[in-house]
């Protein structure tokens, strides 16, 4: 924890310096800003100026400003281009250009900028996408993202997402969350009496028709099925306590991705 | 104008053959006009369960083809001077007709009747798209078990996607009372509400319908047996009237009947 604190402290001396030697060579040339901040060091590279001014500036800027990052440790730093736009063959010059100077690693390029491709599978995935009907023997209900059906899955047909699936009905079907790997993805049902129940590659399968002592679905209440960690075993609970089980999983997502 | 109904099941051994008769039969007694249709080209049997083999000259692929006129396939019951037959062919196949033809039949003959009768084969292809073909309603008719339920389920999901066609209505063929009150088998209730489509009526099992097919005469002339009085509300829902659904229990005995009367639990 020490070290951390030595080696940002260390970054922030540096970015004053060279703020205060830019400075002195006149505002005019100030497409490339480095700057301290909470989570290290960041380059900003400006997003008017066409891509030719911009590396040209960070070329004089890397040879120039090499000394000053010349010794001492190696230093993560991220690129933010704001919302310029640039392809693989222009991230990996940027990337390059910057690590010439030794000490510079460049952990992340951060733009506001996404293609459109890339915003509609977002968005696809994020989704909620819900139906008013039944889905019936034979029928496969699939969409992206999670999916909201207010009807039953009678015996036979067959909903699936790659994120969770709510039913304002009875599953008496099969459902199949996460299909592109999703494990934290939930399946949540108003009568839970599935023939097959999959989330990601865990399956489960309901009891043999003979096995059910009673006549009736196999939960009477609202219930949502996860997968549970410990032995990786669809696991059912009751539907009141899926803000809990979402609370931990967006609680463990920040955690890996913070790190 | 007529009225074209399909009757339709996926699973095959449901019934739909003896609720076509049944139901053509029940509607001619209501002094209807009745065209009945066997569209199971290649296993023809509803002019069997109608008793009119021996009249058969000409069929529904030899009107599809145009080696006759359309009416001189039409067979005349021998009960009703209203009801008619159109048998279906049994050296061909399903293949020998096209929903294009079979459309065109139906056409043809709808000014002439006030209901269409279109006995479906079991399946889901070929077959059944030809007698969906010439449909403006549609009755799916299932057994209470399991798999004739699923398969029904089926029939109505696709029936679903016929645009031309008004949502199909129920018909739950061999209703065993003291089997589903136990538990055993699925009830009516059950079925309706997996279906979720309107129930058109019930027909309780009933050894009478196999011997009245075996002599060649729908059940629904039968005016005593039980399952004829769920074929004959049916038609009477048909055209329009509200009939109650048959009580399932079978003779209750008298101090039964007055505990339920009195409202305690019989």
């Amino acid at each position: 924890m020490w070290k951390v604190r030595t080696s940002v402290e260390k970054v922030m001396i540096m970015a004053q310096a060279l703020e205060v030697k830019q400075m002195s060579t006149g505002p005019s040339k100030n497409f490339v800003t480095i700057k301290g901040t909470k989570e290290g060091l960041t380059i900003f590279l400006d997003d008017q100026c066409s891509y030719e001014t911009l590396t040209k500036e960070l070329r004089e800027k890397i040879t120039r400003d090499k000394q000053v990052f010349g010794n001492g440790p190696e230093v993560d730093v991220q690129v933010d281009i704001g919302y310029r736009y640039i392809n693989n063959n222009q991230e990996a010059e940027i990337t390059s250009l910057l690590e010439e100077a030794e000490t510079i690693r460049v952990k992340e390029i951060r733009t506001e900028v996404i293609t459109i491709e890339e915003a509609k599978k977002q968005a696809e995935h994020t989704a909620l996408t819900s139906f008013a009907r039944i889905v019936r023997s034979g029928q496969v209900l699939e969409v992206k993202g999670d999916l909201l059906l207010l009807g039953d899955v009678n015996p036979g047909g067959t909903v699936q997402a790659t994120g969770d699936i709510y039913i304002m009905g009875m599953l008496k079907g099969t459902a199949r969350a996460g299909i592109e790997g999703n494990v934290k993805a939930v399946v949540c049902s108003a009568v839970m009496d599935p023939h097959q129940l999959s989330i990601g590659n865990t399956y489960y399968y309901a009891p043999e028709r003979h096995e059910k002592k009673e006549k009736g679905p196999l939960f009477p209440e609202p219930v949502y099925a996860y997968i549970e960690k410990q032995n990786r075993e669809i696991t059912f609970e009751k539907t009141r306590l899926l803000n809990q089980f979402k609370r931990q999983t967006e609680a463990e997502e920040r955690v890996s991705s913070g790190e | 104008m007529g009225e074209a109904i399909v009757i339709t099941s996926g699973k095959g051994g449901v019934g739909k053959t003896t609720t076509s008769a049944n139901i053509g039969t029940a509607l001619a007694l209501q002094g209807k006009s009745v065209c009945l249709m066997d569209t199971d080209i290649g296993l023809r049997n509803l002019d069997v369960v109608m008793g009119l083999e021996n009249r058969i000259i000409y069929d529904l692929v030899d009107a599809a083809e145009g080696r006759c006129k359309v009416r001189q396939a039409l067979i005349k019951d021998k009960r009703f001077d209203c009801l008619h037959l159109i048998p279906a062919a049994q050296t061909k196949d399903k293949s020998a007709i096209t929903p294009e033809q079979m459309k065109a039949i139906v056409n043809e003959l709808k000014p002439d009747y006030d209901y269409i009768i279109i006995d479906c084969p079991a399946g889901i292809e070929q077959g059944y798209k030809n007698a969906v073909a010439g449909a403006d309603q549609a009755i799916v008719v299932t057994t209470p078990d399991t798999a004739a339920v699923r398969d029904a389920d089926r029939i109505v999901g696709l029936l679903e996607q016929q645009a031309d066609l008004a949502s199909p209505k129920l018909v739950v063929n061999r209703v065993r009372s003291h089997l589903s009150s136990q538990g055993d088998t699925l009830d009516v209730d059950d079925v309706v509400s997996t279906l979720a489509i309107d129930l058109l009526g019930m027909v309780v099992d009933d050894e009478e319908v196999l011997k009245a097919a075996h002599k060649g005469e729908p059940i629904a002339m039968n005016p005593n047996s039980r399952a004829s009085i769920g074929y004959r509300n049916i038609a009477r829902r048909i055209l329009g009237e509200s009939v109650p659904l048959m009580a399932l229990d079978e003779k209750k005995s008298f101090f039964a009947k007055v505990k339920s009367m009195l409202g305690l639990k019989a």
